[in-house]
């Protein structure tokens, strides 16, 4: 029966004072802007995993815990039954082991399940009093003790592992440390215990050999002082592992077929009988060229062993891995919210669409959707018209999406409550092709503008209705045999263009375009 | 399996690895008070009341004067809880069904060893937990009751008073007795045995039909040379630190399963005893004991006067 993590919860962890995140068995994306806190959520599920004190030392408590619950205790009484605590609790399906289960968790449910607890150390607890009554007192991380155990309250560290896991972070593809601890865990779950120990034996023999084989010639030249081949804790089996594809070491590969290999590597079946149970993924779309990216999110999307956490900021992984595995993360608030709901065509929708912007849908607060290019092009000219500033210095964003898919973006939209404004022309039906169809779909947050004259069919004859003598003057003569408003139908890309390099100042924004524009910037 | 002692704890460790090549997957060793901790109160009620471990200590007397739904009746001011109390905690506490489920969710079978050790408090908890949820197996001497496990308060008091009455607590819980399959000893020779059914009127037999040598030591140079047998475990009724030699107490060599050669020191009034043939007089519980004490000879059994070794007494 596979491992598998079904929910995390950080309390003063990082950014987040309180948060829970709902994972699901197999795949899980977390969506989210730059400082949003995915990275952090991997590192939390990492460390617990890991089960390493040194790791929480070497990264330091200070900077793990969330700063506004340092800053709200100083600025507080001070008193040492408010010290903040840093947790952060792995809970797990069904394990079978007594050890795990318990209801030693935030939540007080008895399951199976692990945490990092940071808190401070009781035994020192009169020392501690003392430093918070000083005047200008710093926070006194010193003080605190850092354990890992599990739901039942046992005390776990070291090589006992309840969970096999891999981070693969290629943000730090370069990073010595970080391939060395790489190989290493790749290296543990391909190999049974008895057999490392051999391995490391014979390696420890090999080098006694070549000392008495090859060194020995120099050696003979020496009296006390002999030369050998080091084996320390620095220097040995596992510090010299490295991974080789054609007997060439991945350390002398390129960034991105190293990230490739190495997440290829993982995924791999495991003939082993301790097959990973996590894999923790971050940002694999890093050093990737959009065709080795395309290869990879196929692997991955086939990967079936083992529970993967996958965060990215890439439209294409996101799609492909299948929308409803995400969760978006946002950098203004710590509240994550699932596309688990998504209907399963929408979903398939943007699998299969071809690559599309939905990332940066999902990602937006506020969100104006066009129906073409033309209005896409023209948008950021009418935005400035009538508000005065750049539509690029606001987080509004426009996209433009096909005639059909409106209503896929919609469903995002409600789910994630992004503040949408559609641009829909009308194409002859105001009722039906823009009231009707829609109706559903309408709520505080999604509008829909377009003009209600029936003759006013598209966003073309609009602007040319409210710019008629600007558009006459520009689109009729030289080349052109059409009468302006035609030549505008039949070349809208071109004419859009040409709109905004040449009168963008001028332009009287239709009254529809101008409600979107108002009612979204409100 | 739990089991109360620590040295039964090694004991069964090291026989079911012998057995078995490892400790099998799913099978889980427990001395009893790491059970009542580990198993059963941390993950229910760990970070509920703070625990932060046992304390095997006698609880300070204004322990006992407090309500029994003091929490300073069971945990000390550093969040250890008495080991003692533990049981009653479970019970007063209303923890019982949940401990049962605990049990029931993760225990195909209970194997209790040294059953007849358990008193108070935690003979109620043990039938409280076991009667009528998994299979249970209780295995034990009720002539080998040297101790208990926890004595607070009257429950249970006379329990280990009347054999049958003893018996008769499981039974109405619906236990099975059986006092066929384990009847005779794998340890002990026909003439250990003979002697302990004989003498100290505790009913024993022997799977071995081989004799051993029995003697009862009444020379005082034999009795020097036996002492300074660096083989023979001089076993006496209590202070055997005061004596340089390889030594136990008789009541804590129970569970002690790798003496070949044993000698068993009588005091004066054991001593008399003996030689009237009326060793069965002896208070119950050191009557036990010196039963226990006899039983850990896998071969040759000496009783020595303690007289005797009174020069070497530090």
């Amino acid at each position: 029966m596979a491992k598998v993590i079904t929910k995390v919860k950080l309390r003063n962890f990082k950014r987040f004072q309180e948060f829970e995140l709902h994972l699901q068995p197999e795949r899980n994306l977390l969506l989210g802007d730059n400082e949003s806190g995915k990275s952090s959520i991997l590192q939390a599920i990492d460390l617990v995993l890991a089960g390493s004190r040194s790791k929480v030392e070497t990264l330091g408590i200070e900077s793990l815990f969330n700063v506004d619950a340092v800053l709200e205790f100083l600025a507080g009484a001070r008193e040492y039954g408010n010290l903040p605590e840093l947790k952060v609790e792995l809970y797990l399906n069904e394990q079978h082991n007594p050890d795990l289960n318990g209801n030693n968790n935030l939540d007080g449910t008895m399951c199976d399940g692990l945490a990092l607890i940071c808190s401070p150390m009781e035994e020192y607890s009169e020392e501690i009093a003392a430093i918070l009554k000083d005047e200008d007192v710093s926070f006194p991380f010193e003080y605190y003790s850092i354990k890992f155990r599990t739901f039942a309250g046992e005390p776990y560290g070291g090589p006992r592992k309840y969970l096999r896991h891999l981070l693969l972070d290629s943000t730090q593809i370069n990073n010595e440390y970080a391939t060395r601890e790489y190989v290493k865990s790749v290296y543990r779950t391909n190999s049974e215990d008895g057999e490392r120990h051999k391995h490391q034996n014979e390696y420890r023999k090999h080098k006694a050999k070549f000392r008495d084989a090859v060194l020995s010639d120099v050696n003979a030249k020496l009296d006390t002082y002999q030369f050998s081949i080091a084996t320390s804790k620095k220097s040995n089996l596992e510090s010299d592992l490295t991974i080789t594809e054609d007997d060439i070491s991945i350390d002398n590969k390129g960034r991105g077929k190293q990230c490739f290999i190495k997440t290829e590597f993982a995924l791999q079946k495991k003939k082993s009988t301790h097959p990973l149970d996590v894999l923790l993924l971050e940002e694999p779309e890093n050093h990737l060229s959009h065709t080795s990216m395309k290869r990879l999110v196929t692997t991955i999307a086939h990967a079936e062993e083992q529970q993967m956490v996958v965060t990215t900021h890439n439209s294409l992984i996101s799609t492909r891995l299948d929308l409803r595995n995400a969760v978006l993360l946002n950098s203004t608030s710590t509240v994550s919210a699932a596309l688990s709901d998504l209907s399963p065509e929408t979903a398939d929708f943007f699998m299969k669409a071809p690559d599309n912007n939905v990332l940066e849908f999902v990602l937006s607060g506020r969100v104006i959707l066009v129906e073409g290019d033309a209005e896409y092009i023209l948008m950021q000219a009418l935005f400035k018209q009538l508000v005065g500033t750049e539509i690029d210095t606001t987080d509004i964003h426009v996209i433009s999406v096909g005639g059909t898919s409106f209503k896929r973006y919609l469903e995002v939209a409600r789910l994630l409550g992004v503040r949408t404004a559609v641009l829909r022309d009308n194409d002859g039906d105001f009722e039906k092709n823009c009231q009707k169809a829609f109706e559903s779909y309408l709520s505080d947050s999604v509008r829909v503008f377009s003009e209600t004259d029936n003759d006013i069919r598209t966003f073309e004859i609009s602007i040319y209705q409210n710019n008629a003598a600007l558009c006459d003057e520009m689109f009729s003569g030289g080349r052109i045999r059409l009468p302006p408003q035609e030549y505008m139908l039949s070349n809208k890309t071109t004419v859009a263009l040409r709109l905004l390099e040449e009168k963008a100042e001028n332009l009287v924004v239709p009254g529809y375009i101008g409600e979107a524009i108002t009612w979204i910037n409100e | 399996m739990v089991t109360y002692t620590d040295n039964n704890y090694r004991n069964l460790t090291n026989r079911i690895i012998r057995q078995y090549g490892g400790i099998p997957v799913g099978t889980r060793i427990y001395t009893y008070f790491s059970f009542l901790y580990s198993f059963c109160l941390r993950p229910l009620v760990g970070d509920k009341y703070g625990l932060r471990g046992i304390n095997f200590d006698t609880p300070p007397d204004f322990t006992r004067r407090l309500k029994r739904d003091d929490l300073r009746h069971y945990i000390d001011s550093n969040g250890r809880i008495y080991a003692s109390r533990m049981a009653s905690f479970i019970i007063k506490t209303g923890m019982v069904e949940d401990v049962r489920n605990r049990i029931a969710k993760y225990c195909d079978v209970v194997f209790v060893d040294e059953v007849q050790d358990f008193a108070g408090y935690d003979f109620s908890l043990l039938l409280d937990l076991c009667a009528g949820n998994t299979d249970a197996v209780f295995v034990g001497d009720f002539f080998q009751h040297t101790y208990d496990t926890s004595r607070d308060g009257n429950v249970n008091k006379g329990l280990h008073d009347d054999y049958d009455k003893y018996k008769k607590s499981f039974e109405d819980r619906g236990f099975e007795i059986d006092e066929t399959t384990l009847r005779k000893s794998y340890r002990c020779s026909q003439t250990t045995c003979e002697f302990v059914s004989d003498e100290l009127d505790i009913d024993i037999d022997s799977h071995h039909e081989n004799k051993s040598l029995l003697e009862f030591v009444d020379n005082e140079g034999w009795a020097e040379a036996i002492f300074h047998q660096p083989h023979t475990v001089k076993l006496f009724y209590r202070l055997h630190r005061s004596y340089d030699c390889l030594s136990d107490n008789w009541g804590a060599s129970k569970g002690v399963d790798d003496y070949d050669s044993v000698c068993v020191v009588l005091n004066m009034k054991t001593e008399k005893l003996l030689r009237n043939g009326q060793l069965e007089k002896l208070p119950p519980m050191t009557r036990n004991k010196l039963y226990v004490a006899c039983t850990r000879a896998r071969s040759e059994l000496f009783l020595v006067p303690e007289r005797y070794f009174k020069k070497f007494k530090r």
